[in-house]
């Protein structure tokens, strides 16, 4: 997937469409939207505690089976539970949360048991009807998040369990699950506004209004241009421990954040890129780890696209030409090599020993084996979207100078997102610089670069280019014993170094800046953070 | 384009001698310039779609999640949502049908209705618009008619280049430097944005929310709001300030020659009288007009400062329709930008009739 | 009669807006400007594109004016990107000129329906918000500093065509080119012997005084990712840099001060030939 997280001066207009959103999102009678009186969460009564959340907004709904943006994961992940979960910073083990489940040895059935006594914020049990409904919503709807449980059949059982079927394997599903997407929702409540398991549904406008989840928080107010305020559920009877009666997520730009930060004016800032963080002023926490989004090169492998990208001397030679401390050391603090495809948060992720290496003269003989003899190439990258603050104009010009270094020219194609995707998508480019977000936390996500998959289409790698590759492929989606799968990943991941189209260049940093006196700052790929986590020592 | 530099007499209305013909004759142009605006507006939507559609990228690819395009059904589900399915010429009749009803259709970014849309970001724009023309007006008249009172002195030589260096100046740059002086350094800005976050809109009225703050009696959001257009406002002004002071002082400069000035002081009336009974209002007329182009030149100018200053505005808004392909987005801009600009110019031609000095000196 | 040496008579031949102190020193800017246009990558201290310096630089530590975030030298960069910007400003003005001045003509001589039409035509780019049209231009175009011009020209022609056309209307009624007409002159003929000399000047004044702004259109552009491709040195793309690393000042300010200083130095260029072609408003 490709989640926008964008930054600096593209973060300003998205501001700005962001602004756009409200009225239309209000609905009900309050066409202006935002007339809710008193200052937002600043006049919370004494002795109730709040937290004020600053990142770069990125909302176009909080309908759980809709949204597909950053900032609406942090909001829905914290207004609705899912069946399952993972705990803190934990991200590769999946845990009960409204329910527990157990699967067949195939990885084809999923029996999930309803966690007892359960409530939605307005005090009613959450129901296996409720699960079903909501699971059958997401796929009915048609939006963006439906393609996560596609192929999936969703019955009910009896009235403590549900059963999920899949025709083929999948040991991803369980971490499919745990998105915030699957957020289970008051069937009921939902079906009284307009809902519905199909593309009838009209529920859109009213979730954006009202949170119908069982979620630790329910939602105060939201305006989609500048903040959303959630109130502690009062009826919240899960595992989590809310801490802050009030949580306000404001729409801020990063140079705001920063200062905001810095003056304890707020208490976590979510949108600082590396750069910034390495100026911080004394006193604020931060919380840097290499993000779960991956920057790679694609090297197309159609000789009808380029004659010369095609030949695999080519793509060692590329693999070799880049100077990946050099990019790490733009993308800032937190930053880290890509090892693989599979970033390092994920089962099955490559050890440093196992990354690509940097060798100007085995690049220069491969370049030329290629048949590089200056000309020229297209590099193509959006220009718009700064992936996790990395700014991927920077950086393809990096790129372009280590590869004009060992005899390669490339001409930079920068283009909106919007105008370049199509490229992409199509095959078309002979150089494209990308990034890649999980989608779900399984490494499963990233088979799509594989042969024939989605992106290695991308890349014109078609089926029955690397048998060995695809071998490992179909075991990957396929394997579910924890050790074997962790082993078919790696050998994939290696294999896919040694002979795929992609370079993996760099996991850019996620840097959460935050006061001392928060607790429980934990990244997550998925939802960035769990806010109902906080804590406040 | 410098406003300064186009035909201030385009579109002059006809003055007729007696008073009922005149009348009539300005019924007539006021009739002919609304059809040729209307006409205008239509050209308008045309020319946006006709780029917008020569964009090589699929709007639908923009519009839906990555993973969400990839699958053909829920494509040909968009498609025939917004009616893409349809031929070109179809959609645009479609668009067409549907802009008599005052309905501008709905964004594909932002899934709500362009006209809400609007309704949010053209007062947002409107609120440093006017700020600045206004700034802009006062303090550029005044040193156009200054600098032109005191012609080839020090006073005239240093307010020319003052001018002129508000019209050199590149706003962008001008914002960047100004948010980094006065935020980042000094600290007496405010961030970006309308509002400190935290701060709630006031009640929607006007939609501007230093006006909807007095209104509602919120004193304290006035104060923020006002706080937050100080800066963006300022940076505008600036380069208007030295559009109109130049082109004020050639006004008054021309009117200092014409018949009537001479008659005046041929008369013997003292200069200061004459300067101000007659060359200023003699000049009031071109200088009003630029006042108008400026306003439309500022427009222009608030894209690049909402980007800098991340105001959410009309700038804002048609910058990210124009890169996400969101093509009745543009639209909708666009026949905004050009109702406006339309507007001013109608005004401006109307308020000829009225202060128009040969109408009256020559009696 | 005293005659004049030559040195004076070139001193006269100067308008006189440029002869006094400050007009000197614009004129001397632009000029500075124009030589570095020819040769600044020779006499840059650095590669403009070598990535081989430390990054973050602040002026006056490894060089003049400090490094980028790619560590590349800002001053080498900002001589490089005088060419870029003042050489695309003039091909646009010139381009613009040719053909708003060629509408404007057949607009103003031949009246009519060709009046009417180019005229409306005309008034429907003016009402475009300037930097909006361009935008969706280079937009639909995709960015490069050609589609950026071609953006630009979209919406600077309109002006000359304006102009033109109001001075071959007023010159159309003038007698000399009535007589040409009735002696059965062509219309071709008309244009280029009677018309066409009269519009130059006026002409020549607006395109001096559209440089400035050419420059600032087409780095406003650049600044919003729509024209210059990266890694060309552009003093807007440069500026743009600036937005994500704020406390870097540097980055922003000194390709700023270029710009600044070129559309200054032009526009009290242009200013003086107006003075000087059009006495009525010169500050004497």
């Amino acid at each position: 997937m490709i989640s926008t997280r964008t930054s600096g001066l593209r973060a300003a207009a998205a501001a700005g469409a962001a602004a756009l959103l409200l009225s239309a999102c209000g609905g009900g009678g309050e066409p202006g939207g935002t007339t809710s009186g008193g200052a937002g969460g600043q006049t919370a009564k004494s002795g109730a505690t709040q937290i004020v959340v600053d990142t770069t907004f990125d909302i176009k709904t909080i309908d759980p089976g809709r949204e597909y943006e950053p900032t609406g994961q942090i909001l829905v992940k914290a207004l609705y539970d899912t069946l399952l979960t993972f705990a803190d910073d934990d991200t590769t083990t999946v845990v009960a949360d409204l329910a527990s489940y157990q699967s067949n040895d195939d990885q084809t059935e999923f029996t999930f048991t309803m966690a007892p006594g359960r409530v939605f914020s307005d005090g009613s049990p959450v129901t296996v009807d409720d699960a079903v409904f909501s699971l059958k919503r997401l796929q009915g709807l048609k939006g963006n998040p439906s393609f996560l449980l596609d192929g999936v059949s969703v019955e009910k059982v009896d009235d403590q369990t549900l059963k999920l079927t899949t025709a083929d394997p999948s040991p991803a599903l369980p971490a499919v699950l745990a998105t915030p997407s699957c957020g289970i929702v008051n069937s009921k409540l939902v079906q009284e506004n307009g809902g519905s398991t199909d593309e009838s549904d009209a529920a859109e406008e009213f979730l954006n209004q009202t949170s119908a989840g069982s979620g630790p928080y329910v939602l105060d107010k939201l305006d989609t241009a500048s903040e959303a305020v959630l109130v502690k559920n009062p009826n919240y009877n899960g595992p989590q421990t809310p801490v802050y009666d009030t949580v306000i997520v404001r729409n801020t730009e990063p140079a705001t954040q920063k200062m905001n930060v810095e003056r304890g004016d707020s208490q976590v800032a979510l949108g600082l890129s590396g750069d910034m963080v390495e100026s911080l002023a004394d006193g604020v926490e931060v919380e840097s780890v290499p993000s779960a989004t991956v920057v790679f090169l694609l090297i197309n492998s159609d000789p009808a696209v380029s004659e010369l990208t095609s030949k695999p001397e080519f793509v060692k030679a590329v693999k070799a030409a880049i100077d990946y401390d050099s990019l790490i050391e733009i993308a800032g603090r937190g930053a880290a090599q890509a090892n693989g495809l599979v970033p390092s948060v994920f089962l099955g992720a490559l050890e440093d020993s196992e990354a690509l290496k940097y060798d100007a003269a085995a690049a220069q003989a491969a370049a030329q084996a290629a048949g590089a003899t200056g000309q020229k190439l297209t590099l193509s990258f959006p220009n718009d979207i700064d992936p996790t603050g990395l700014n991927l104009t920077t950086l393809a010009e990096r790129i372009q100078s280590q590869l004009s270094a060992v005899g390669i020219e490339v001409d930079l194609a920068p283009a909106p997102f919007a105008t370049e995707i199509d490229a992409y998508r199509d095959g078309k480019e002979q150089i494209g610089l990308w990034y890649w977000n999980p989608d779900y936390m399984d490494p499963a996500n990233y088979l799509a670069f594989g042969p024939g998959q989605t992106v290695g289409l991308r890349a014109g790698w078609k089926q029955g280019a690397n048998a060995a590759i695809e071998e490992l492929v179909s075991r990957g989606y396929t394997t579910g014993d924890l050790a074997e799968r962790k082993t078919v990943f790696e050998e994939w991941g290696k294999a896919m170094n040694a002979d795929g189209p992609f370079v993996p260049l760099v996991q850019p940093g996620s840097n959460v800046v935050y006061q001392p006196s928060v607790t429980g700052v934990y990244y997550n790929p998925v939802w960035l953070i769990n806010v109902a986590g906080l804590g406040q020592s | 384009m410098s406003p300064a530099s186009a035909n201030p007499d385009a579109g002059r209305p006809p003055s007729g001698a007696g008073g009922g013909r005149r009348h009539s004759a300005l019924a007539r142009y006021v009739a002919k310039r609304l059809v040729i605006a209307v006409g205008l507006l239509f050209g308008m939507t045309l020319v946006t779609f006709c780029l917008t559609n020569l964009v090589p990228g699929d709007p639908v690819a923009a519009a839906l999640g990555q993973r969400a395009a990839d699958d053909p059904e829920i494509v040909a589900r968009f498609r025939t949502e917004y009616g893409l399915d349809r031929s070109l010429p179809a959609q645009y009749l479609a668009y067409l049908g549907r802009l008599i009803r005052f309905d501008l259709g709905t964004s594909w970014q932002t899934h709500h209705a362009v006209a809400a849309d609007l309704a949010k970001a053209v007062p947002a724009t409107m609120e440093i618009a006017f700020g600045a023309i206004v700034g802009a007006a006062l303090i550029g008249i005044t040193f156009g008619a200054w600098s032109a009172y005191r012609r080839g002195l020090a006073t005239d030589q240093v307010l020319r280049l003052v001018s002129l260096i508000g019209i050199s100046l590149p706003t962008f740059w001008t914002a960047i430097v100004c948010f980094y002086v006065f935020y980042y350094r000094l600290g007496w800005a405010p961030g970006s944005g309308r509002l400190t976050p935290g701060v709630a809109a006031p009640p929607n009225v006007t939609g501007m929310y230093t006006v909807d703050a007095l209104l509602a009696g919120e004193w304290r959001t006035f104060v923020d709001a006002s706080a937050h257009l100080a800066l963006p406002t300022l940076v505008l002004t600036l380069y208007t300030i030295g559009l109109l002071t130049r082109f004020s002082r050639t006004s008054i400069l021309e009117v200092l020659d014409q018949d009537y000035v001479r008659a005046a002081k041929a008369k013997g009336l003292p200069g200061r009288v004459v300067f101000f009974r007659y060359v200023l209002r003699g000049a009031a007329v071109p200088v009003l007009t630029v006042v108008g182009l400026a306003f439309g030149s500022l427009l222009s100018g608030t894209v690049l400062v909402e980007s800098v200053f991340g105001w959410p505005g009309l700038g804002s808004y048609a910058y990210q329709a124009a890169s996400k392909l969101d093509l009745l987005a543009v639209m909708g801009v666009g026949l905004v930008v050009g109702l406006v600009y339309l507007c001013v110019n109608l005004a401006v031609d109307l308020a000829y009739g009225f202060i128009d000095p040969r109408v009256r000196v020559g009696r | 009669m005293t005659r004049r040496s030559p040195t004076a008579r070139l001193w006269r031949a100067i308008p006189p807006g440029l002869r006094q102190p400050l007009g000197l020193a614009a004129g001397l800017i632009a000029l500075a400007w124009l030589v570095i246009c020819l040769i600044g990558p020779a006499i840059a201290p650095f590669d403009p594109l070598a990535q081989d310096l430390p990054r973050f630089s602040p002026p006056g530590e490894v060089s003049f004016l400090g490094t980028d975030e790619l560590g590349r030298d800002l001053f080498s960069r900002i001589l490089a990107g005088a060419r870029v910007t003042i050489g695309l400003a003039l091909v646009l003005v010139c381009l613009s000129m040719l053909i708003g001045s060629l509408l404007g003509l057949l607009a103003g001589f031949f009246g009519r329906w060709v009046d009417e039409a180019i005229m409306r035509f005309t008034d429907l780019v003016m009402a475009f918000p300037t930097v909006i049209l361009a935008m969706v231009t280079a937009a639909a175009l995709g960015a490069s500093l050609f589609n950026a011009v071609l953006a630009a020209l979209v919406v600077s022609w309109p002006q000359y065509a304006r102009v033109v056309r109001s001075i071959v209307l007023g010159l159309r009624g003038n007698d000399f080119v009535w007589s040409g007409r009735l002696l059965g002159f062509s219309a071709v003929r008309s244009i280029r012997v009677d018309i066409l000399p009269g519009t130059m000047g006026p002409t020549l004044v607006l395109a001096s005084l559209d440089i400035g702004t050419a420059a600032l259109l087409l780095s406003g552009l650049s600044f919003l990712g729509l024209g210059a491709r990266p890694p060309t040195p552009e003093w807007g793309s440069m500026v743009s840099a600036a937005v994500s690393h704020f406390d870097k000042w540097w980055l922003g300010v000194f390709p700023g001060l270029a710009i600044l200083t070129v559309v200054i130095s032009f526009n009290f260029i242009g200013d003086a030939l107006r003075d000087a072609l059009d006495p009525g408003v010169a500050p004497r």
